[in-house]
C-alpha cells in the first residue's frame, strides 16, 4: 500500500515537472519566435552600401577584350559583363535604365574605384595583395593562368620562358596588370601598352612578337583570330584569382557582392543551372582548351536572404 | 462568454424562480432554448404566464445536490456550441474589420476604400491563413491544460467544489474539436515548435504509456523504437544545431518527446489552483501578444509597380494593389498613402516578400526550413524555385 502511494506520488511529481517544463519550452518557443533574426539579411547589409537608393548601378567593364568585356553593335557583351549583369541584379538594378556599363581600360580600374566614377569593377580584375591595398575584391569568381599568345608564324620558336627573354623578341603586355609584374620577375623584356588589344594590334601589324596576358582575355583574342594566332602553355607557375572590385571604404558592398557569387557557386555544386555556369557557357566555354567550374568565392558572410526556406534539393 | 438572450432576465427579482434553477447564479441563468411552451411547471410554482421559462428538454431534478446546481447535459451542448459557432464566424469577422483599419494606416477614408474593395470571403480567408496557426495554439493550450487539470480536479482540497475553467470548456468540447485543433496545429506550426504539440497532445487525451502494451517489456521496446525513429527523423538537425549553437533549438527538438513520457496523469492537490490561475491568465496574454501581428498583418499582397511613360524615367511603387479598372490601378503604398496610377503607365508589376518572412534559424529538418509548417513545406516542394525579382530590394 505504501509503496503504491509512494509511486503514485512519485508520478504526480514527474507529471508536475513534465507540465512544468512544456510551459516553459513553449513559452521559449512563442518569445523565440518574435525574435529579431541574430543573422543580418541582404536587405540590412544593402541599407548600409553607398549604392542603397542610387537610381543607377555603374559597373566598370572592359571594352576590348572579346570574350570576356567587349562592346560590340554598342552592346556590352562577355563573362564578365554578364557576371556584372547578374550581381547588379541580385543587387536590385536591372535593365537598361537602372544599369550602366563604363569602360575601364586595365590601369584605369583602382582609380576609377577609387575616384567613384564606378561602383563595381567587373574586367579581369586579379586579386592580388598590393592591389588589396587599395581597393576590395568579392571572388574570386574566375581562376585562369598566366599564358603567351603568339602569331602562328612564331609557334615554334617561342616555346619557352627562355624564349622571351630573347631579345629579338618583342613582348608586349598591358600596363597596371599582374603579367607585367610576373614577366618582370622573369627578366623579360616587355613594351607596356594601355590594353591586350593593343598588344594584338601591334602584333598584326608587325610592332610586337608575342603577347601575354592570362588565359581567358587570350582565349577571347583567339576566338576572333583564331587562323593568325596560338597560345603557348608556359610554366610561370602563378594562378590568377579574378575577383569583383569594390571601393575599400564599402565593405558592406564587398560583402553582398560575396554573397550572390556563393549563391552561384552553390547553385552550381547543386547541380542547378548557376548564373555563373550560363555566362561562363555562353562566352568563354567553348574557347578554352580544358573545361572550368566557378571557384569557392572567399570571405563570404552569413547572411540570412528571403530564399532560405526554399528546398535544396 | 455567450451572448444568448438572457430569457430569464425578464422575471422580477421579486417573481418566484421555477425549480430546478433556483439557486442558478442570475449571470449564468442562461439558456438558448427559449421556445419551450411557457407555463409547463408554471403551475406549480407560480411563474407568470405568458414569460417563455428557460425549461431543458427534459428537466434534471434527480441528481441535484442541494446548494448546487447540475446542468443537463444536453442544454450545456448547446450553449456551448452555440457560444463556439458565435466565436468562430465573430472573432474573424471583428479581426478583419480590425486588420483593414490597421492596413489602411489609420486613416478613415483609406479604410473605407479597402471595405469597398476588399471582399468579405477574401477578407476571411486571408485572416484564417495568418491567423490558423494563432487559432490551434490556443485550443490546443486550452484542450491540454483542460484535460491536465481535469484528471487532477479529485485531488483538490476540500472545500473547492468549482473546477477549473479549461477543465469544464474541455469537458463541454466534443473529441473530434479536439482532434481537429491539433490537426490544424500540425499543419501550421513550424516544425522546430511541432514537438511541443506531442505532450499537448498526449496530455489532452491522458495517453498514459500503458496504453502501448499492457505488458512492461514490449512497452519499453515500443517506446525507444519511437525515440529512435524520431532520432533518425531529427539528428543531422540536432548536429547542424549543436554547430550553431542554437541551444533552444535544441532543446525543443529533444525535451518535448521526453517529456511525452510523464505528462499523462493527476497533478499534485496543491499545484492545481495555481496552476489554473496562472495559466489561465498565460493563455490569454499569450492570445493578445500574438493577437497584435496577426492584426498587423497586410491583408492584401505587396508588390512593387514600375510605373513610367513610354521612353521615358520610371519609378518603382511599393505597395499593395487595391483594385484596377479600366482607368486607374490603386495602390496602397507601404508607406502609407493612396497612389491612382493611370493604367496605361504601368510598365511592369513584381510580387515581392515582405522583411518578416525573414527566416530566423538556418536548421532543416530533412530539407524542409524548421520555420516552416508542414503546409508551407510541402508548397515549396510544389513550387521549389523561388526568385527575388531586383525591384523587390529597392528602397521602399
Amino acid at each position: 500500500m505504501n509503496a503504491r502511494s509512494a509511486q503514485s506520488r512519485l508520478r504526480s511529481v514527474a507529471t508536475t515537472l513534465a507540465v512544468a517544463l512544456t510551459l516553459t519550452l513553449a513559452a521559449a518557443a512563442g518569445c523565440d519566435s518574435r525574435q529579431e533574426p541574430d543573422l543580418q539579411s541582404v536587405q540590412e547589409k544593402l541599407r548600409e552600401t553607398h549604392i542603397y537608393g542610387q537610381s543607377k548601378l555603374r559597373i566598370g567593364v572592359a571594352t576590348n577584350e572579346p570574350l570576356m568585356g567587349e562592346l560590340r553593335n554598342g552592346q556590352h557583351v562577355g563573362f564578365d559583363v554578364e557576371i556584372g549583369r547578374y550581381v547588379a541584379a541580385s543587387l536590385g538594378y536591372e535593365g537598361e535604365q537602372r544599369l550602366e556599363f563604363v569602360s575601364v581600360s586595365t590601369e584605369d580600374r583602382i582609380p576609377a574605384l577609387q575616384g567613384g566614377t564606378v561602383d563595381l569593377v567587373v574586367s579581369s580584375f586579379s586579386m592580388t595583395e598590393d592591389r588589396k591595398k587599395l581597393v576590395s575584391f568579392a571572388g574570386p569568381y574566375f581562376v585562369t593562368t598566366q599564358e603567351v599568345m603568339v602569331p602562328t608564324r612564331l609557334k615554334d620558336r617561342i616555346r619557352t620562358i627562355e624564349d622571351l627573354r630573347d631579345p629579338a623578341y618583342k613582348i608586349c603586355t598591358s600596363g597596371g596588370s599582374t603579367t607585367e609584374a610576373e614577366l618582370e620577375k622573369h627578366q623579360v623584356k616587355t613594351f607596356v601598352v594601355k590594353d591586350v588589344g593593343d598588344c594584338v594590334d601591334g602584333i598584326r601589324k608587325g610592332r610586337y612578337d608575342a603577347v601575354s596576358s592570362d588565359e581567358a582575355i587570350l582565349a577571347g583574342f583567339l576566338a576572333t583570330f583564331s587562323k593568325e594566332f596560338e597560345i603557348v602553355d608556359m610554366p610561370f607557375g602563378t594562378s590568377e584569382l579574378l575577383g569583383i572590385g569594390v571601393p575599400i571604404g564599402d565593405p558592406a558592398l564587398r560583402d553582398l557582392v560575396a554573397f550572390f557569387l556563393q549563391k552561384s557557386y552553390q547553385q552550381g555544386r547543386d547541380g542547378q543551372a548557376s548564373p555563373w555556369q550560363t555566362a561562363y557557357n555562353r562566352t568563354l566555354g567553348p574557347w578554352l582548351p580544358a573545361e572550368k567550374r566557378q571557384p569557392q568565392p572567399l570571405d563570404v558572410p552569413k547572411l540570412v536572404d528571403f530564399d532560405d526556406k526554399a528546398p535544396r534539393r | 462568454m455567450s451572448t444568448a438572450p438572457t430569457v430569464t432576465s425578464g422575471a422580477g427579482a421579486d417573481d418566484p424562480v421555477p425549480p430546478p434553477r433556483a439557486s442558478a447564479p442570475t449571470g449564468t441563468a442562461v439558456s438558448p432554448v427559449a421556445d419551450v411552451p411557457a407555463g409547463v411547471e408554471a403551475g406549480a410554482a407560480g411563474w407568470p404566464a405568458g414569460v417563455p421559462a428557460a425549461e431543458p428538454d427534459e428537466p434534471v431534478v434527480a441528481d441535484v445536490e442541494p446548494g448546487r446546481v447540475r446542468w443537463d447535459p444536453a442544454e450545456r451542448r448547446a450553449r456551448a456550441s452555440q457560444s463556439f459557432w458565435t466565436a468562430v464566424v465573430g472573432v474573424p469577422a471583428i479581426f478583419s474589420v480590425l486588420r483593414l483599419g490597421v492596413e489602411a494606416g489609420g486613416e478613415l477614408q483609406t479604410t473605407l476604400l479597402l471595405v469597398a474593395n476588399v471582399g468579405p470571403v477574401n477578407l476571411l480567408a486571408g485572416f484564417l491563413t495568418t491567423a490558423a496557426r494563432l487559432l490551434s495554439t490556443g485550443l490546443v493550450a486550452v484542450f491540454a491544460l483542460g484535460a491536465v487539470l481535469g484528471v487532477s480536479v479529485d485531488r483538490l482540497p476540500p472545500g473547492t467544489r468549482r473546477r477549473p475553467l479549461f477543465a469544464r470548456w474541455a469537458d463541454l468540447t466534443p473529441a473530434w474539436l479536439v482532434l481537429a485543433s491539433f490537426l490544424l496545429a500540425l499543419l501550421t506550426w513550424p516544425l522546430l515548435y511541432l514537438p511541443l504539440l506531442l505532450p499537448a497532445f498526449v496530455a489532452a487525451f491522458q495517453l498514459r504509456p500503458g496504453r502501448l502494451h499492457e505488458r512492461v517489456a514490449p512497452r519499453l521496446l515500443l517506446i525507444v523504437a519511437l525515440l529512435a525513429g524520431y532520432g533518425w527523423l531529427v539528428l543531422p538537425t540536432l548536429r547542424d544545431a549543436g554547430g550553431q549553437g542554437e541551444l533552444l533549438a535544441l532543446a525543443l527538438i529533444v525535451v518535448p518527446p521526453v517529456l511525452a513520457l510523464f505528462i499523462a496523469g493527476p497533478l499534485p492537490g496543491l499545484v492545481i489552483r495555481p496552476l489554473a490561475s496562472v495559466t489561465e491568465v498565460a493563455v490569454l496574454a499569450m492570445l493578445v501578444w500574438a493577437a497584435l501581428p496577426v492584426i498587423s498583418t497586410p491583408v492584401l499582397p505587396l508588390t512593387v509597380t514600375t510605373v513610367g511613360a513610354e521612353n521615358g524615367p520610371t519609378e518603382d511603387v511599393r505597395g499593395h494593389v487595391v483594385t484596377t479598372d479600366d482607368v486607374n490601378m490603386v495602390i496602397l503604398q507601404e508607406r502609407g498613402g493612396v497612389r491612382y496610377v493611370p493604367v496605361e503607365l504601368v510598365r511592369a508589376q513584381v510580387l515581392c516578400p515582405s522583411e518578416e518572412e525573414l527566416p530566423r534559424h538556418r536548421l532543416r529538418i530533412h530539407d524542409f526550413h524548421v520555420e516552416d509548417s508542414l503546409l508551407e513545406g510541402m508548397g515549396r516542394r510544389v513550387r521549389p524555385v523561388h526568385r527575388i525579382d531586383a525591384a523587390c530590394r529597392a528602397p521602399s
